[in-house]
């Protein structure tokens, strides 16, 4: 028998490794005809190769065997679509049952627990909205909530994913709360109505309700005991509305009375009415005549502003060009481009003003106190090195943090940037968060958990929508690098990452609205990973 | 009535006819296809990586890439073959981005041992442990070790086909493989020899 040259030194047997090769039929024809040829005369040999191809089948059966049923989760094939039914769905169900559980349960809670005596809310002003002038946002408080709500039934379902995997069992879960819209709540009964086109609730009529409408010209001449809720093309209240007016519409004519708020989201507005209490609106453009009256104060994020009537309580809008022929009781509060105050205008408390000019102020207007101006630089300044040197720093602190976090925590660092290629979970997730955890903290602040969980999560979150920069960085510079292993390859990668966003964010209008798109994208991602590691510790921990 | 074949019962022309399909856009033939081999790619995505969420999101991952690369599918080749190579790509993509020190699981050539390992304890060894054992002890190997010995005999891949997923040597598979073997064994020794010094302490 020929001594086998392959295999340990100094040894007349073949090491483990050649019997392993031999068995995997990876060696040679020279080399497979040794081993054959030594095992066949050599016992110890012989054995290994026996011991070696039992272990090959005994590891080969553990590893193909069937133990695990596929997860519920992938009983569907996958298919990308641009918009999941399954979570629009759960978005509007969300909403509608969030809606009615606001009206329905919580806002009766509360104002039961206000007339004893148990509310936070003048905490929460302190703490959040400190002095008389934001009084205001007591009335934004509500519609907040509402948003609150609306986000927390969303989160919830995003959290409960994983026992409702598919988004249809999510969209089905959230439509049982939705339909709890239909169902009769005691004492704050809703009449529904769907205009065919148009809507007209006539002269003389009442609804003894809240009255919610859908249509295209919706005018409301009779009265309506309770909230006025109404989508539409355009609205005309010429009769009353005793509770609030929320309207979702191009056009809204309020030329009658309101005994609440009037909360608008809409292409125009024109107030010539009276309003008994706030009025908030998200519109482009905004009148307020001579024959209006707001009882409260004015939230307004518009781009024209025109306000000849009075206003009892504060003026707080962001508005591109605000104009003041009326009188405003409380403080005025204006960021915007342009603002006039005219001869008529009173206001009886501070004006503060923040704008690229000096508002123009007519010889006979009253105002209480000088204008506070803030002068808003409109650009950058490109030309002074000062402004470099300070991008050069914010990269630098954006890569020291990213160099920390992947110190400290280095799976959820490359997790994190891994989850950025999931770029529209990853976005739609970080909007989500983005609007809601703020939203979610007001309402822990004021009725659920309390002040000190409200402000730590407050905490974690700003810290959170800065670290996003550093997952979409490093994703970007893994995109121009590819994936190098090491952690100089992951350091580079940020390094360039960073930059490349610093650069794009200095670029006018570009700039800005890639921060925002950074945020959104990076805190979504970030979200995706803590939300993954916490799936798999329940499920290890349940295990 | 017969029992219609899943896709993994398929024959080639069968098999030929249902990507054609799938190709064209059928969403009926993509689902057929995916409920014939989703289970063995979950499988193995569940051998490869150490999590079975992370297993969950491969699975899901894969096969999105199954259909947007289907077209470079070369159909002279077992459909199989390619599919486990989609997996094994995207489950090795996936451990590559998280680990960070690669130098940690290299030079393992000086340090196998080269002598017999004594047959007797290795038949004991195969013996006093479960395929459960097996796998989990498979969960605790260094993820190279692991993934060696998936792609070797789950996805029965050649030693090319594995040197060239993992990004080595084709000389080096055979070692890769001998050392997973190696602390997989020390893995599963370990477990026994605790297991045992526990119950001689009477604590079980």
């Amino acid at each position: 028998m020929s001594e086998p040259d392959i295999g340990h030194a100094g040894s007349s047997h073949f090491d483990e490794m050649t019997g392993l090769l031999y068995l995997e039929q990876q060696l040679d024809d020279m080399h497979s005809k040794i081993v054959a040829e030594h095992s066949a005369g050599c016992p110890a040999c012989r054995e290994l190769l026996r011991v070696l191809k039992n272990e090959t089948v005994w590891l080969r059966d553990a590893i193909v065997a069937d133990d695990e049923s596929i997860p519920a989760r992938l009983v569907g094939a996958p298919v990308r679509t641009m918009a999941p039914w399954g979570w629009l769905a759960t978005l509007g169900f969300g909403a509608a049952g969030a809606y009615t559980l606001w009206s329905g349960v919580i806002q009766p809670w509360v104002t039961q627990a206000s007339n004893i005596g148990i509310t936070q809310g003048n905490l929460m002003t302190m703490l959040f909205f400190s002095g008389a002038f934001w009084n205001g946002w007591s009335d934004v408080g509500t519609a907040v909530k509402f948003l609150a709500m609306i986000t927390l039934g969303v989160v919830a379902a995003w959290a409960l994913r994983r026992y409702f995997r598919r988004q249809a069992g999510t969209a089905a879960v959230m439509g049982m709360l939705g339909l709890a819209i239909l169902a009769p709540v005691p004492a704050h009964a809703a009449e529904t109505v769907h205009g065919n086109p148009s809507y007209t609730l006539p002269q003389g009529q009442e609804i003894k309700t809240d009255l919610f409408v859908a249509g295209d010209h919706v005018l409301i001449d009779g009265t309506v005991d309770g909230d006025l809720v109404v989508w539409a093309h355009e609205v005309e209240v010429n009769g009353q509305v005793r509770g609030d007016i929320i309207a979702f519409t191009q056009e809204l004519r309020m030329n009658g009375t309101v005994g609440g708020n009037v909360r608008a989201f809409a292409e125009s507005m024109v107030l010539s009415g009276p309003v008994g209490r706030n009025v908030m609106g998200f519109v482009r453009s905004v009148e307020v005549d001579e024959k209006s009256t707001i009882g409260g104060s004015a939230t307004l994020f518009s781009r024209d502003v025109q306000l000849n009537g009075p206003i009892k309580g504060d003026l707080l809008a962001m508005a591109g060009t605000m104009e003041v022929d009326g009188t405003i009781g409380g403080n005025v509060k204006v960021r915007g481009e342009d603002m006039r105050i005219g001869s008529t205008a009173q206001v009886g408390g501070r004006t503060q003003f923040e704008g690229p000019k000096q508002p123009e102020i007519a010889a006979g207007a009253r105002l209480a106190s000088p204008v506070e101006m803030i002068m808003r630089k409109a650009t950058p300044t490109y030309s002074t090195w000062t402004y470099y040197w300070h991008q050069i720093l914010r990269w630098g602190a954006a890569f020291l943090l990213g160099l920390v976090l992947f110190l400290l925590a280095p799976a959820i660092f490359l997790d994190a940037s891994n989850a950025a290629n999931k770029v529209g979970l990853a976005m739609g997730i970080g909007l989500l968060f983005l609007v809601g955890i703020p939203v979610a903290v007001i309402i822990a602040c004021v009725t659920i958990v309390g002040l000190g969980v409200g402000i730590t999560t407050f905490l974690i979150y700003l810290v959170a929508v800065y670290m996003s920069q550093v997952f979409v960085g490093e994703w970007l510079g893994e995109k121009l690098l590819g994936v190098g292993v090491g952690i100089g390859p992951v350091l580079a990668r940020l390094a360039l990452g960073l930059a490349i966003l610093r650069v794009i964010r200095v670029i006018p209008f570009l700039g800005p609205l890639s921060m925002w798109v950074v945020i959104v994208w990076g805190l979504g991602a970030y979200v995706l990973t803590l939300h993954k590691r916490m799936r798999h510790q329940v499920a290890t921990a349940s295990a | 009535m017969e029992r219609r074949k899943t896709a993994g019962e398929m024959n080639s022309t069968e098999l030929a006819e249902l990507l054609s399909r799938v190709r064209a856009g059928d969403s009926d033939a993509w689902g057929e296809l995916y409920r014939g081999y989703a289970p063995a790619i979950f499988r193995f995505c569940r051998r490869a990586l150490p999590s079975r969420e992370d297993a969950e999101d491969a699975t899901n991952e894969v096969f999105m890439k199954v259909r947007q690369k289907l077209g470079t599918y070369d159909s002279s080749r077992p459909f199989t073959a390619w599919l486990y190579k989609v997996a094994s790509n995207h489950c090795w993509d996936m451990l590559r981005r998280r680990r960070i020190r690669q130098d940690l699981e290299t030079g393992d050539v000086e340090t196998l041992p080269l002598e017999h390992p004594d047959p007797g304890q290795l038949e004991r060894l195969q013996e006093e442990h479960t395929s459960k054992e097996v796998r989990a002890g498979l969960d605790k190997l260094p993820d190279r070790a692991r993934m060696a010995l998936v792609l070797r005999y789950f996805g029965d891949m050649s030693y090319d086909e594995i040197a060239e997923t993992l990004g080595v040597r084709r000389a080096f598979v055979g070692v890769l493989l001998l050392r997973a073997r190696h602390q997989l064994r020390e893995i599963l020794q370990g477990g026994a020899e605790s297991a045992r010094e526990a119950t001689a302490g009477g604590k079980l």
